[in-house]
């Protein structure tokens, strides 16, 4: 569906995208990964011919960008904002028309959206009359109102509540049951893990991580444990053998060094803490994102302190 | 260029119901009707009272002609006299100083609207003095002037030996009738207020509908930023549709206001048999318009877009008020002599074309080269500024934060 080669986009000397590809077919869905200021929505900004870029190629179904394929993408951008002062239905039939729809088939698709949504009531009111997740809704159908085959989403779960969540969740597997290619950015790597075939993690302008998800985890091998303990987890992180850790209030997340075996650890562990579960796991997105992102950071802070 | 039609329609349809347009639509003509009707009606509405005058006359024989002038010669609608004179005082040994004392209070008390002294020299410097609450009051005093007027005139001829009624006959003072010629030699009555009235209508009419359509056209671009709106706006239609379909819906609400205020027009000037212009000029006028309002809607497009705030917006929005303003300082000397260098050098400059061209083509149609010239390079300027426009505009509408200088603005223009 979409292919995206070799992208690069400066702004004046800020270099915001450096040779960024990506792929993604029907009824796939890609997560697009990466810390703020990644490069994330010049990217998308480039798929959605916003903005060219300077070197590189972007085709839909190995055809270039047309006002064919502008009608066939549906883009839901990071900050949500519509019409304040309008009608809900008037502002659905505007965006509708926008992507070549009639009036009539507008308000048509806009009614079946609406009533699955539980806007119905809506229809008729002023936009800002909306609660805050109601207009989030709102954008969505905006966003699918044309049936377009290529979803793009910019942090599409910020800001819903979990009962929303799961709808638009529900929705998204939908659409992709129906052969929709779906790309979406976000942070939170929960939903990620569990939406996405597809994984593409950007940081500084480029890629540092790509593929399907589940290659990309084990390549990570099985070298996580997770535990559930009750008492005070935060003498676990010095324990000898833990390359890094992710500690919560009853639950951490342990990544062992290359040559480290669980069995050690859990022999090291067990006096200290009363252990409700210890299992040996794939790491989490989570941690992936960290050990590649976080740990340059942290890096580069040393550094800096090394220089003072 | 479909997409544009759609982007045209919603700005029209929902620009239409906007508090801001629907005041401007009717407050427009009602400040127009009031600047220009109004204080004219005022002036010259007849007095439905009659007014009380008095005379203090020293000369002892100006009394007794002046007031008979005056009270028989202006008579109210009903038939009564307008003004009813009484003689406060007259004879060659009146005291003029105790006699104005006691008329003074007559004024102040309200028992007379005011009165007029004539000294015993009066024939021979020919000063008369008129006191009153009110010296504001023109109709009153040149209807005295004139009356005491003539009666010195006619004593003094017949002092010199002239029969007074000769001599009015002998002196009728003119009329003069202007009548204003145009090509092919039709004809038509006219005066310099009426036609002045009609420029002063276009112009004006033209810098309202600017300024509110121009002030909407960059508050929607702003508010389309700041919700963001103007992201999935630029993806699912090119920069250029964007932007024609916001100018054309904006012309149409343009040309919604001119058709009102056109029927409104129409049906004052047929109420006071008046026609302020004729349909040729005003459908040259409408070409001239057309570009113009082209020309200035991608200035505020191109000023508009790269805007964040709405303080900004606001400055921006009244210096280019400021540059409207303009041909309005200058209206005076170009409607006195619509032929002058001054009036033809301004007409080419292509942001005050049309105003300058609403002054002069209804008191004195310019040339055809002239137009033609004016015409082709109000033209060439509007595709510019639209181009201009368009490459601000697609880069603008995407940029947040800090205000971009001048020369970052003419990278764009270059660049994009």
């Amino acid at each position: 569906m979409l292919k995206a080669s070799a992208l690069k986009k400066t702004f004046k000397t800020v270099v915001a995208v450096d040779g960024v590809s990506l792929e993604v077919n029907r009824g796939e869905i890609l997560g697009l990964l990466g810390p703020n200021g990644a490069g994330k929505t010049t990217t998308i900004r480039m798929i959605l011919n916003v903005i060219e870029p300077d070197e590189g190629q972007i085709t839909f179904d190995g055809q270039p960008f047309s006002d064919a394929v502008r009608n066939s993408i549906g883009y839901l951008p990071e900050e949500r904002g519509l019409y304040r002062k309008n009608l809900v239905i008037n502002v659905l039939v505007y965006f509708g028309g926008l992507h070549g729809m009639s009036v009539h088939a507008a308000k048509e698709e806009a009614g079946k959206w609406l009533g699955k949504f539980d806007l119905l009531p809506y229809a008729n009111r002023k936009v800002d009359e909306l609660s805050k997740g109601n207009q989030q809704k709102l954008q969505f159908i905006a966003t699918i109102l044309h049936d377009p085959q290529l979803l793009v989403l910019d942090e599409p779960f910020a800001g819903l509540d979990p009962v929303n969540q799961i709808v638009l969740k529900d929705v998204l597997m939908e659409m992709k049951e129906r052969g929709k290619a779906i790309i979406f950015s976000t942070h939170q790597m929960e939903q990620t893990e569990k939406l996405s075939d597809k994984i593409c993690l950007i940081n500084k302008g480029k890629v540092v991580l790509q593929g399907e998800l589940h290659e990309v985890k084990r390549g990570y091998g099985k070298n996580s444990v997770h535990v559930e303990f009750e008492g005070n987890g935060a003498s676990l992180s010095a324990v000898p053998g833990i390359k890094r850790s992710l500690i919560y209030e009853n639950y951490a997340e342990l990544e062992l060094e290359g040559n480290g075996s669980p069995s050690d650890l859990l022999r090291r562990i067990v006096g200290e803490l009363n252990i409700r579960k210890f299992e040996l796991v794939e790491p989490s997105l989570q941690s992936i994102f960290l050990s590649l992102v976080g740990g340059e950071k942290l890096q580069m802070e040393e550094k800096k302190e090394g220089e003072r | 260029m479909n997409k544009a039609l759609t982007v045209a329609r919603w700005e029209y349809l929902e620009k239409i119901k906007s508090k801001a347009f629907l005041i401007s639509l009717f407050l427009m003509p009602i400040i127009m009707i009031g600047m220009g009707v109004i204080p004219s009606l005022l002036a010259t509405r007849p007095d439905t009272e009659s007014r009380i005058v008095g005379i203090v006359d020293q000369t002892g024989e100006l009394a007794q002609p002046v007031s008979e002038r005056l009270s028989e010669r202006y008579r109210l609608t009903n038939g009564k006299p307008n003004y009813v004179v009484r003689v406060l005082a007259s004879g060659r040994n009146v005291d003029v100083a105790q006699q104005t004392k006691a008329a003074d209070q007559m004024v102040t008390a309200k028992e007379i609207e005011g009165y007029a002294i004539l000294r015993g020299t009066a024939f021979h410097d020919s000063t008369v003095e008129y006191r009153s609450r009110n010296v504001a009051n023109f109709s009153l005093m040149e209807r005295f002037t004139r009356v005491i007027t003539e009666v010195i005139t006619e004593k003094k001829l017949r002092e010199q030996g002239f029969d007074p009624q000769l001599v009015r006959r002998l002196t009728v003072p003119i009329e003069l009738k202007t009548t204003r010629l145009k090509e092919g030699g039709e004809t038509e009555e006219a005066d310099f207020g009426k036609v002045f009235f009609g420029a002063y209508i276009f112009m004006m009419m033209m810098f309202f509908l600017v300024v509110t359509s121009g002030q909407l056209l960059v508050r929607s671009l702003l508010e389309e930023k700041s919700n963001r709106v103007a992201e999935v706006l630029m993806s699912s239609c090119s920069a250029n549709e964007l932007m024609v379909g916001k100018i054309l819906g904006l012309s149409g609400l343009g040309l919604t206001q001119i058709a009102l205020w056109g029927v409104i027009g129409l049906a004052i000037s047929l109420q006071f048999a008046i026609t302020l212009i004729s349909l040729s000029n005003a459908l040259l006028l409408l070409v001239y318009f057309v570009f113009g309002y082209l020309l200035y809607a991608a200035i505020f497009v191109g000023a508009g877009a790269p805007l964040t705030t709405e303080q900004e917006a606001q400055q921006i929005t009244s210096y280019l008020v400021l540059i409207l303003i303009m041909p309005i300082v200058l209206a005076f000397p170009v409607i006195q002599n619509p032929d002058s260098t001054l009036a033809k050098v301004l007409t080419f400059i292509p942001i005050i074309t049309p105003t300058m061209m609403a002054l002069r083509i209804p008191i004195q149609t310019p040339s055809v080269l002239e137009i033609l010239l004016s015409l082709v390079l109000l033209a060439a300027s509007a595709a510019g500024a639209m181009w201009a426009a368009g490459k601000i505009f697609r880069i603008g509408m995407l940029t947040y934060g800090k205000r971009p200088s001048l020369r970052e603005l003419v990278r764009w223009v270059r660049t994009a």
